[in-house]
């Protein structure tokens, strides 16, 4: 299918020139605004108004109305017609003579200047060198001379510049400011008049047919080359554009940019510039002329002349479109941009991109697609309406109008094909992910993230997780529905959660650990859910679910309230005793919140420890009640209790004594809560005689006195020692223990009370460890104490020899030096001393002492 | 010929001459849309606007035809390289690069560069018949294939030999020294636009080479009018008559 660029007119019947007379043939057009002119081979020149209108099926018409027609009188044909038209003036060549007639009445103009004759053809300068703006420059090929002259043409006369000598003899010509481009018999060439510098470009034979020498824009010409090619030629001789590919039997051309024209025996061609593409062919007969003027192309017969009319470009844009021309029709928009206001051209520009990319999207081009969309800006709306159902009901969207596409939707687009319609999705998925990273969404946002969801939905895609996971403005009244339909239950309690709704959201959660829901999605949901319980600052929800949560696993269920941040709003705070108090059916998750709060978060409250040192030896009671527990259970929760109990100051010590003082197993720790109560008579008692564990009543002491100065220490070791010689208990004094104390803690005992509470029978040598040490320690501590006599004697030394050092020197009394009170000189060896050693006359003392009666002198006398 | 979507000014001119039948448009074909195709003989000429790098190369394709010999001056006008294409089954081919169309190039910069690339390696090297693995393997036609499968090559008409020899011979007519231009054996390539054997090699060499010409005509500034650019034309003509 050919695209239209341009509609065949009729403007001048063949009547209205010739009337009756067979034999008139249209020798040449000049066209001129409105104004058409015409010369016949008898030579007249016929002036025509050329009006357009619109007919009533809304194509261009003309109405040619004739003015006047004038025999100039030569009877010859009239060759050549040029518009001056700033001159009101018309330029003819007829029998070999450049002649100037006025534009209105055709009437000859004198012209004083120069006699043109001999001319062989002339063409007009439409890049003009002179800044003249009543002046017209042509070129002017004069017969059997071999020249060109270039010459201006003014209102009343006509006048030579300059001659230029060509090698040949030129055939024809195009002027362009000092560029001359030449048809010579054999070759073209181009040829600068200012510099002298020519040319060459490539040979023809002018025998073979007719050269065309056509300027098509600034420093630009058009040539017929060799094998019916329009070659494109610059001022510089280079061809930089391909050239285009005409018959060989081409007559005339002409350019209408971005076309270019051609005229042969039996059709009119078009070719792109742009692409040298072939582009239209219309069928016209007997083809004499063609010539462009200013968007116009003008086309004649012999008899008759029409008019070819350029389609608007954006129909021809959208022709091109419409037969999928993508490339072409980009190429044409883009060339547009020179004849087009800015913002238009933009408006215009976008609108292809975006119809050029619907064109490739059809056809599954999919990379080139995406780009064309984005350059285009695409409403990204525009293709999401095209997937049924992905646009939300809420949405105000229309397709735009007229159309970008002539899609009704996806299964009109892929008529049933399932694989396509899979293409088309995971296509329309990566481009609404870019346009979602990208900025440009353009407010779109809660439509593009709709639609990815649904069709990440739909195709179980993995990004689904991610898309909801973060910032997003999916629609939930759209987006519920089809995540249930997909059985994305865990999706769905995050768009839930997104949206603010956190009840929805764990309802369904709640349903997928239960069972009662089906999605695999994440394994660990359960514990995703009390994660999320510990974060949610909705108290409600949390002990509505709580409970759920710990009747499926109390371990991990306490974590709602072990794992709640600390900084939080006072909102979000949850109050410890109502936990406490909530938590009383389950007896783990008590323990370990309260485990949580004493020894997590350290809280100094007397009832949350006492209340997790009665769990912990109800615990310990149960276990040792229980005949299948184990040991490693067993010494684990009494560890525990242990390490409550000495580490917390906090607990009620009777009430714990009055839990376990009926076992008979757990003395350790019954000997632990007396010494909180600091009755560690009774605490080692029970360690010593009941126990019977020498090693934990020693820890007992360093424990009990951990925190007390080393006489407590001392006084607690002894009372250990004390019990220990206890002879009246059962089984008498524990020698050896107490032997075993005295050698191991040695520094702690005071000997000599220690030697006094031993019995008298005792061998030396069981004592000779601490007896030693005691003796080493106390010779120590006598040396010590002679080192530090010495140490004080010196010191009292020094400062004496110090006192005797600053007691004085003498003092000399001089003639030569005066008093420093009256400045006179001393006539007697008598005088008095100041502070500091300056003499000073006795009087001059007795003065000062007079004046300052409170004042203390100093007063000493040598001689 | 697929053109160049976007017609923006190139920054350097390739051309690519010799006897027809050689095999250039092909060449070409192959290296721009990655497959051969059996084309038609070139009307006159084309181009391809090549993109590298942040450059424009226009690559001129020529027809080889007699009748289009003249335009060949035109097209080598202003280029920086030239590629003198032959047919190594044809001998004649090679001898037309000479005394037809080496004087073509007398258009060309002073500083153009010059290729000599046999075509059609594939009938006479079995190295070059397997296609290049970067490039897409086309069902092949069997009446279009001038060479049963398996058969024997064929016999090489033009030596490496011969065409270094020509090098060295262009070399003398263009008036410049052997040893300040670059090798023969760097600017001697053999190649097949069928199955793609060295193509890419051949082209992206003279890219490569190309590219001091490129800067140097940047850096003078050359004030060159972008045809390309909307001007404001200066009319002559008023719109209407008084």
């Amino acid at each position: 299918m050919s695209v239209k660029a341009f509609d065949l007119v009729p403007a001048v019947e063949r009547e209205q020139v010739m009337g009756e007379k067979v034999r008139i043939n249209i020798e040449c057009i000049e066209c001129c605004g409105q104004h058409l002119y015409l010369g016949t081979n008898d030579c007249f020149i016929h002036h025509f108004l050329l009006e357009e209108h619109t007919t009533a099926k809304g194509k261009l018409a003309f109405n040619a109305q004739k003015l006047l027609h004038k025999y100039l009188g030569l009877k010859k044909p009239v060759v050549e017609l040029k518009a001056a038209s700033a001159l009101e003036r018309l330029i003819v060549l007829c029998d070999s003579a450049i002649t100037v007639v006025d534009m209105v009445t055709l009437e000859p103009v004198p012209t004083g200047g120069a006699k043109l004759k001999g001319v062989t053809a002339f063409c007009i300068n439409e890049n003009p060198v002179t800044g003249d703006a009543f002046c017209v420059e042509m070129a002017v090929v004069l017969a059997r001379r071999r020249a060109v002259q270039i010459c201006t043409v003014h209102e009343d006369r006509v006048q030579m510049l300059k001659e230029v000598t060509t090698p040949e003899q030129p055939c024809a010509l195009s002027l362009d400011g000092y560029n001359i481009c030449l048809a010579l018999s054999t070759q073209y060439m181009i040829l600068n008049y200012s510099t002298g510098a020519s040319q060459d470009l490539f040979p023809y034979d002018c025998e073979e047919r007719k050269p065309i020498v056509k300027r098509i824009g600034r420093e630009e010409f058009l040539l017929a080359a060799p094998g019916g090619l329009g070659m494109f030629a610059n001022a510089e001789g280079i061809s930089q554009r391909a050239p285009v590919s005409w018959s060989e039997n081409v007559i005339a051309a002409a350019v209408c940019f971005p076309y270019v024209v051609a005229l042969d025996e039996g059709f009119v061609t078009v070719h792109s510039m742009l692409d040298q593409q072939l582009k239209q062919t219309l069928s016209f007969r007997d083809g004499q002329l063609l010539q462009d003027f200013e968007g116009k192309v003008v086309v004649a017969s012999s008899k008759a002349v029409y008019m070819l009319v350029p389609l608007p470009l954006e129909r021809q844009i959208q022709d091109l479109l419409a037969s999928h021309r993508v490339e072409e029709a980009l190429t044409l928009t883009e060339a547009a941009q020179r004849n087009i206001p800015k913002e238009k051209y933009q408006i215009l520009h976008r609108r292809i991109l975006q119809q050029a990319g619907f064109i490739q999207f059809g056809q599954l081009q999919f990379l080139e697609a995406k780009e064309h969309f984005r350059k285009g800006q695409l409403d990204v709306r525009e293709l999401i309406s095209l997937y049924p159902l992905l646009l939300p009901a809420s949405s105000s969207f229309t397709r735009c109008h007229p159309p970008l596409h002539e899609f009704a939707d996806l299964n009109h687009l892929t008529q049933g094909d399932q694989e396509k319609v899979q293409r088309f999705k995971r296509f329309l998925i990566s481009y609404l992910h870019e346009v979602r990273s990208s900025d440009i969404a353009n407010g779109f946002h809660e439509d593009v993230d709709t639609a990815l969801l649904k069709l990440y939905a739909e195709t179980s895609h993995e990004s689904l997780l991610d898309l909801l996971a973060s910032e997003n403005a999916c629609l939930l009244a759209d987006s519920a529905p089809w995540l249930e339909k997909h059985h994305k239950y865990y999706a769905l309690g995050l768009l839930y959660h997104y949206n603010g709704q956190d009840a929805a959201a764990l309802q369904m959660w709640v349903k997928i650990v239960n069972g009662d829901l089906q999605d695999s999605t994440r394994p660990d949901l359960f514990e995703y859910v009390v994660d999320f319980l510990s974060f949610c600052s909705n108290l409600d929800l949390v002990w509505r679910h709580a409970d759920w949560a710990l009747q499926k696993d109390q371990k991990i269920g306490v974590q709602i309230f072990t794992k709640r941040p600390t900084s939080e709003e006072r909102r979000g705070q949850l109050n410890a005793d109502d936990v406490i108090t909530y938590l009383q059916k389950h007896s783990q998750a008590l323990l370990l919140y309260l485990e949580h709060l004493v020894l997590e978060k350290k809280l100094q409250k007397e009832k949350y420890h006492t209340h997790l040192a009665v769990l912990y030896a109800e615990k310990v009671l149960g276990l040792i009640s229980r005949p299948s527990t184990s040991e490693e259970q067993l010494s684990a929760a009494r560890q525990k209790l242990q390490r409550l109990l000495k580490e917390s100051n906090l607990y009620r010590v009777q009430l714990l004594l009055g839990k376990i003082q009926d076992s008979e197993l757990l003395l350790l720790e019954r000997a632990t809560l007396h010494g909180k109560l600091e009755e560690h008579d009774k605490a080692l008692h029970v360690l010593v005689h009941q126990l019977k564990d020498s090693s934990a009543a020693e820890e007992y002491c360093s424990w009990a006195s951990a925190s007390q100065d080393s006489s407590y220490r001392q006084n607690l070791f002894h009372q250990l020692l004390s019990v220990y010689l206890d002879p009246d208990v059962p089984g008498g004094a524990q020698t050896v223990a107490a032997v075993d104390l005295l050698n191991r803690h040695a520094e702690v005992f005071d000997a000599v009370r220690v030697l006094k509470l031993l019995p008298e029978d005792w061998s030396l040598p069981l004592l000779r460890p601490f007896l030693c040490g005691a003796m080493r320690a106390t010779v120590h501590a006598r040396c010590t104490s002679q080192v530090a006599l010495g140490l004080a004697r010196a010191q009292n030394l020094q400062l004496l020899h110090d006192r005797l050092k600053y007691r004085g020197g003498p003092v000399l009394v001089s003639e030569k030096k005066g008093c420093q009170l009256c400045h006179n000189t001393f006539s007697e060896p008598d005088c008095a001393c100041l502070p500091g050693g300056t003499p000073v006359h006795i009087n001059c003392v007795a003065k000062k002492a007079l004046d300052l009666p409170h004042e203390n002198a100093h007063h000493s006398n040598h001689t | 010929m697929r053109q160049a979507t976007r017609t923006k000014k190139p920054d350097v001119k390739v051309v690519i001459l010799g006897d027809m039948n050689v095999g250039k448009t092909s060449l070409l074909h192959r290296y721009t849309e990655r497959k051969f195709k059996d084309t038609i003989s070139t009307v006159g000429g084309a181009f391809f606007l090549k993109q590298w790098g942040p450059y424009n190369i226009s690559i001129w394709d020529t027809a080889g035809r007699e009748q289009f010999h003249g335009l060949g001056s035109m097209y080598c006008r202003g280029a920086a390289a030239v590629i003198l294409t032959y047919d190594v089954t044809n001998w004649q081919s090679l001898a037309e690069l000479e005394n037809r169309f080496l004087s073509l190039t007398d258009t060309a910069n002073a500083d153009c560069i010059f290729a000599l690339v046999g075509n059609k390696a594939d009938l006479t090297d079995p190295f070059a018949q397997e296609p290049d693995s970067e490039s897409e393997s086309d069902p092949q036609p069997v009446a279009s294939c001038p060479t049963p499968p398996a058969s024997p090559v064929q016999h090489k008409q033009v030596s490496r030999e011969d065409a270094v020899a020509l090098y060295a011979r262009v070399l003398r007519y263009k008036g410049l020294d052997e040893k300040t231009c670059l090798p023969a054996e760097r600017m001697c390539f053999e190649t097949s636009a069928k199955t793609g054997y060295n193509v890419d090699a051949l082209f992206e060499t003279l890219f490569d080479l190309v590219l001091p010409s490129i800067l140097k005509k940047r850096s003078e500034g050359e004030a060159t009018v972008d045809l390309e650019t909307p001007l404001e034309v200066r009319r002559t003509k008023a719109g209407c008559c008084a």
